[in-house]
């Protein structure tokens, strides 16, 4: 017996020993890197295929990620949600160590991280890619509790199948109701290939059925396609309710499924609420997000103007025109993981260029994209002028289909690269 | 016993991490990181976006000024190409061009 329990308290010691040997390396350093989403996991192993010699720690909680691209699909029964569900094996394989718990408290004076596990990580940068959290409250009725009635479905996982097991059960005929909020919010077209996707599901199996889109904007990501699509493929299912019509939803009440609007009130068979948002909480604990809730950043590095040796991106972060995308998570992941890197030998990182591309779905055929091209200017991530835009009004050719084909090759591509 | 294995399992962690660590480049000129979100560098089943991993730079610049004059239709590669100027696509073409295939 005391063989044995030597024997494990000497391997355990043993596997420990190469991280704290490269720590103490010559060139080396530690990054943590907070959020294992398409940012966060990105980063991590960026750095770690950039250094070798770099101890990067992952913090994430979920030993599963489900990703929110695509699981509109899940909603109109295109895809099954395990085809959303990625581990952190990939990642483990690139050196990566992962640390699965929450960050609790960052401090950014000493450098270190406080682990709900008990332990604390000591870094020379921290990156934070920790995601949206919900403003509860800030829309009067909906909080966790309602969310089960109306599910948000703006974390994919639990709730994605909340939702699609509500619209399975729905008599035809129906009324699905969405609220949409203002911006900035994760995803900015996002709401509309949602009512899309439903539309397209209603459409086959609950045909008396309406989606109603009640929206507090009055302008949308892609609104022209969008609405062409709908009338093209969805004539009279979609009604959309712009600010000016009285759009913005001002409360919900989860017990009778009901929205209200400053001019109605609109009770539902199905609700989906997308709430209000802001940074992950931790932005909020480690000082790097501003009064709106969000992360303001320089737009290099994506180090934080608030706290020095904090890097954030993804959607926590303020990017300038960038919209909050995963494409745009991952090309930030991996400007910043070089960057850091530049930044950790005394190096001035050079200027990036950054690409957002970002697909939608109309029908399971019929597929929509903007795109953008990014770089610093006066302190911000802006537009080159000429550059991006959406996809052509007249779609010749087939190009819908193709850019549909487009969209699932971008997302075996994109989770391939941030997930390993 | 604890003695014997000890050293073979140490050895064994230790070359776990090199080893496997770095599998897909981030290492390219301004612009290239973003480009692998969709063209991928490490090989991915049944993706209708071409590979330009190893494909020869010329290739691969002239597909660029033709999308970006529009000579050449395209879906989104017209919008992201008018992004870059001609030596910034150059240096792109040329770390994809030596990528592995």
């Amino acid at each position: 017996m005391s063989t044995r329990r030597t024997f494990l308290k000497l391997t355990a010691a043993a596997s420990l020993a190469p991280s704290v040997a490269s720590a103490q390396g010559a060139g080396a350093g530690r990054v943590v890197v907070i959020g294992g989403g398409y940012g966060g996991a990105t980063a991590a192993r960026a750095l770690k295929a950039l250094e070798p010699k770099l101890t990067v720690t992952l913090v994430e909680p979920n030993p599963v990620y489900t990703s929110c691209p695509f699981s509109n699909s899940v909603l109109a029964d295109l895809r099954q949600i395990s085809q959303q569900e990625f581990r952190y094996d990939g990642v483990k394989r690139a050196g990566v160590v992962v640390a699965e718990t929450s960050a609790t408290a960052v401090d950014a004076e000493a450098k270190t991280v406080t682990l709900a596990d008990g332990n604390k990580l000591s870094y020379d940068r921290l990156v934070m890619s920790p995601g949206i959290d919900f403003n509860w409250g800030a829309l009067p009725g909906y909080d966790e509790a309602a969310a089960q009635k109306m599910p948000h479905a703006w974390k994919a996982g639990a709730q994605t199948t909340l939702l699609r097991n509500q619209l399975q059960a729905m008599d035809d005929g129906g009324l699905v109701v969405m609220s949409v909020p203002a911006n900035p919010y994760r995803c900015p077209p996002g709401p509309y290939e949602r009512a899309s996707l439903i539309a397209y599901w209603l459409k086959i199996w609950k045909p008396k059925s309406k989606l109603l889109l009640l929206d507090a904007k009055d302008a949308f990501s892609k609104q022209r396609l969008f609405q062409n699509g709908w009338a093209e493929l969805y004539p009279g299912r979609i009604e959309w309710v712009p600010l000016s019509k009285g759009g913005k939803v001002t409360a919900v009440d989860p017990a009778t499924l009901t929205f209200t609007t400053e001019f109605a009130t609109h009770k539902a068979a199905v609700g989906n609420v997308i709430p209000p948002q802001r940074a992950g909480a931790i932005a909020g604990q480690a000082g790097v997000a501003d009064r709106t809730g969000w992360c303001p950043v320089e737009p290099v590095a994506f180090e934080s103007t608030l706290r020095p040796g904090i890097h954030v991106l993804g959607d926590a972060a303020l990017m300038g025109g960038m919209p909050k995308s995963a494409f745009s998570a991952n090309a930030q992941a991996k400007v910043c993981a070089a960057a850091v890197i530049e930044l950790l030998a005394g190096r001035k990182p050079a200027d990036p260029i950054l690409i957002n591309t970002c697909y939608s779905l109309l029908a399971a055929d019929y597929g929509i994209s903007v795109a953008g091209v990014y770089r610093p200017d006066k302190g911000q991530l802006t537009d080159v002028p000429g550059a991006g835009g959406v996809s052509a009004l007249e779609a010749v050719g087939g190009l819908r289909g193709q850019e549909a084909l487009y969209a699932a090759s971008w997302f075996r591509a994109i989770t391939a690269e941030t997930f390993g | 016993m604890g003695r014997v294995l000890l050293p073979v399992l140490a050895s064994a962690v230790l070359l776990a991490g090199p080893a496997q660590a770095a599998d897909a480049p981030f290492n390219g000129p301004p612009g290239a990181s973003s480009c692998t979100g969709c063209h991928a560098t490490t090989k991915i089943a049944d993706s209708v976006i071409p590979r330009i991993a190893g494909r020869k730079a010329a290739d691969i610049v002239t597909f660029m000024r033709e999308y970006k004059s529009g000579a050449w239709p395209s879906s989104v590669m017209g919008r992201i190409a008018k992004g870059f100027d001609d030596q910034q696509t150059d240096a792109i073409a040329t770390w994809f061009a030596a990528q592995p295939e």
